[in-house]
């Protein structure tokens, strides 16, 4: 066992690097990720989340570069990453034709649990992800959320020091989702290290440091406060009041406003703060016959960073 | 070292019992090796068991004497020709066939006694409808038997005890009553275990992949040959199961012998089995998915199976170069095997090449699944 040295990063990746015959999946990728930290990994469908995971994972072999998972290097010692961590895959795949119970221990015997430490360490599991008593229910009768939460406990019976969730709250509703997350903070407090995939922008928001991907690159990496003050330096306002649909036309175009869009009954727009501020934004809106407007600053949101990536990424402009 | 095997049982532990679970769980898997083949055999071996069983046969018997009575008799001693009772003339024989009354007539002359008694040949008609010729043929080749026999008993009761009987037919030897349910049944207990082995694992490798479980699996620490054993491990209990069934229901449903070794059939059937699963689990490994293994799985051992086995053609009358081919198909060594322990109470003195071939088969596909088992993905 070469365990890594307290404080060294628990993953590490170099330069990683997929092709599929000419298709680059996956282009000199470098991160590190910390013990018990929750990284979040987003991108567009394709944009090499999986393979990233999957070279980690010891699943993939990489065209070139080299990582690093728990001390072991992934191309040289695949066996022992294995051992050392937990993996929910994307098309996930617990047993549904059997109980509960039968999933998460032939799960701990894959992992060389065993006897009654292993029925023991599985109750303890369903206590934690809220299914307890579900021992002999038939997985496929599950509620989704549920299945879910099996999944990880599954995943991690055997203790790992990093676990992989491939998009594991895709389909779930957004009440077992917040549930799933609660778990998830519980392990990183716990000192695992999450590396975690999502699509969902909201649940990257729990994420201490997240990692945005494009077609492959590693384009972005910050926490999530981090990622909004580099990518989406425009004030971000919310106007309130009646007749805003008339009105929004007049805003178009006028120096300062960036963009402009209607959002529920309202207008969501964001504009330089050193050329507009919320007054002058109220006094233009009134002027074009909107009444009682209120205009408030709100925070940008992570939607807001992943556009203004994506949009970057798109024109071909150089990340700075 | 030993922490490193201990570890490795509990995964294979792990992995059977996961199938096992699956085994017992799912309907499909025990009907089709448990209830399938003990239906298929009740009907393939009533099917070939009835062309020559119960025959219904008319009689003319225009002699009306000990003698001629005692020639109906000798036919229909076994059940194999049934008297469906007399007919007053040949004229009304067709009409007998045509209402499918009966498929054979026995004719007998008047004048057979006197005939017989003065020493001359005498000619009786057996008369058959040849409509289905596979019937027809048997019967003919039977009821020449029968009479062969009756003339025989006739000429050495005239003789006295000095000319021996000549024995004719070669089949009798360990089939007495030249019963092909005896020589089919356990070619046919062969053939569906070979169908249904194969079957069996060539459904749960490729079941993994398209459930997308295979992932997991490789994701964590088991190994490619304790995936393999772990599957196999369930499906040879299955198997050796099915295997005693059958053989069982062949003895009581056929009045099929059991002349050899409890332990002699036991390894043949292991062995056997062994071999089968491997064939499904490579036939698994490289398919991917469930409706290519099944095919691929039942066209290599379906018709190799029932066409190169020995099981219906003997191999002896094959075209040389399919000879060479039935080698490597397993299901001929045990049909042959399964032939010496029922009928002839064969040994392992005997049965070892048979064994030997079946072991040879399974080491090699069973090898050749695990190298083609890649544990990686793409
Ligand atoms: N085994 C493979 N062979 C060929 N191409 C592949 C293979 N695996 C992935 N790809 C391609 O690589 C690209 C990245 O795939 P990947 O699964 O990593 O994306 P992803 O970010 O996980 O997307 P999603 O959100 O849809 O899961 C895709 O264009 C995909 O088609
Ligand atoms: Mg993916």
């Amino acid at each position: 066992m070469s365990a890594p040295a307290p404080g060294a990063p628990v993953i590490e990746a170099r330069q990683l690097t997929r092709r599929f015959g000419s298709f680059t999946a996956v282009d000199a990728v470098s991160f590190e990720v910390e013990r018990g930290e929750i990284f979040g990994y987003l991108g567009a469908n394709g944009a090499g989340k999986s393979t990233t995971i999957r070279m980690l994972n010891g699943l993939l072999a990489p065209t070139s570069g080299t990582a690093r998972v728990a001390g072991h290097d992934v191309a040289a010692d695949p066996d022992s990453v294995k051992a050392s961590i937990g993996y929910m895959s994307q098309k996930f795949s617990l047993y549904l034709d059997l109980p509960v119970m039968e999933n998460l221990l032939f799960f701990g015997g894959a992992y060389g649990l065993f006897g009654k430490a292993l029925r023991v360490r599985a109750g303890e599991l369903l206590e934690l992800t809220g299914l307890a008593g579900q021992d002999a229910a038939i997985t496929g009768s599950l509620p989704g959320g549920m299945r879910q939460r099996l999944a990880l406990a599954g995943a991690i019976l055997h203790r790992p020091e990093v676990v992989f969730l491939d998009e594991p709250t895709a389909g779930v509703d957004p009440v077992a989702r917040r549930a799933f997350w609660r778990l998830i903070r519980q392990l990183s407090s716990g000192g695992t290290t999450v590396f975690v995939t999502t699509h969902y922008l909201d649940e990257a928001e729990y994420c201490r440091r997240i990692g945005l991907m494009v077609d492959g690159r590693l384009v972005a990496l910050d926490s999530p406060a981090g990622l909004k003050r580099t990518w989406v330096p425009d004030r971000v306002l919310v106007a309130r009041g009646q007749g805003l649909a008339g009105a929004a036309a007049a805003l178009a175009g006028r120096d300062g406003v960036r963009s402009v869009q209607p959002f529920g009954a309202g207008l969501h727009l964001r504009v330089d703060p050193a050329r507009l501020d919320e007054a002058g934004v109220g006094r233009i809106l009134s002027a074009a016959g909107a009444r009682e407007v209120v205009v408030d600053r709100a925070e940008p949101s992570l939607e807001d960073v992943f556009l203004a990536v994506v949009g970057r990424e798109a024109r071909g402009e150089a990340v700075t | 070292m030993k922490g490193r095997i201990r570890r490795s049982l509990v995964r294979i532990y792990a992995m059977a019992a996961k199938e096992g679970r699956h085994i017992v769980r799912d309907p499909r898997t025990l009907y089709m090796s448990l209830g399938m083949p003990v239906l298929l055999l009740f009907l393939f071996g009533y099917g070939v068991a009835f062309d020559i069983d119960r025959i219904p046969l008319a009689v003319v018997d225009q002699d009306r004497t000990e003698s001629s009575r005692a020639l109906v008799h000798a036919l229909t001693a076994s059940r194999e020709l049934v008297s469906v009772g007399e007919l007053p003339d040949p004229a009304a024989v067709l009409g007998a066939f045509r209402q499918e009354r009966a498929v054979a007539a026995l004719v007998v002359d008047e004048g057979y006694e006197r005939a017989l008694l003065a020493r001359e040949v005498v000619p009786v008609q057996l008369l058959v409808d040849g409509a289905d010729a596979l019937v027809a043929n048997q019967l003919l080749a039977k009821a020449d038997a029968l009479v062969r026999a009756e003339s025989q008993r006739l000429a050495s009761a005239e003789v006295g005890e000095t000319t021996p009987p000549v024995r004719v037919k070669v089949w009798t030897r360990y089939n007495p009553d030249g019963r092909s349910a005896f020589y089919m049944v356990p070619g046919l207990a062969a053939y569906l275990l070979a169908i249904t082995a194969v079957l069996l694992t060539a459904l749960t490798i490729a079941g993994e992949w398209e459930r997308g479980s295979m992932e997991q699996l490789f994701a964590s620490p088991i190994g490619r040959l304790e995936i393999v054993l772990g599957k196999l491990l369930p499906y040879l209990g299955l198997g050796l199961l099915e295997f005693l069934l059958v053989v069982a229901f062949g003895m009581i449903a056929f009045d099929l012998p059991m002349r050899g070794s409890g332990f002699a059939l036991a390894l043949l059937g292991l062995v056997f089995l062994l071999g089968m699963l491997g064939q499904g689990l490579l036939v698994s490994v490289i398919a991917k998915n469930q409706t290519v293994a099944t095919q691929a799985g039942t066209m290599s051992s379906l018709l190799p199976s029932l066409l190169l086995s020995g099981m219906i053609f003997p191999i002896e009358n094959m075209p040389v170069v399919l000879q060479h081919f039935s080698r490597v198909i397993p299901a001929r060594y045990l049909v042959h095997g399964l032939r010496g322990v029922l009928l002839k109470g064969n040994g392992l003195d005997v049965l070892w090449p048979d064994l030997l071939a079946l072991a040879v088969f399974a080491l090699v596909v069973i090898g050749l699944a695990t190298a083609r088992f890649q544990r990686r993905l793409a």
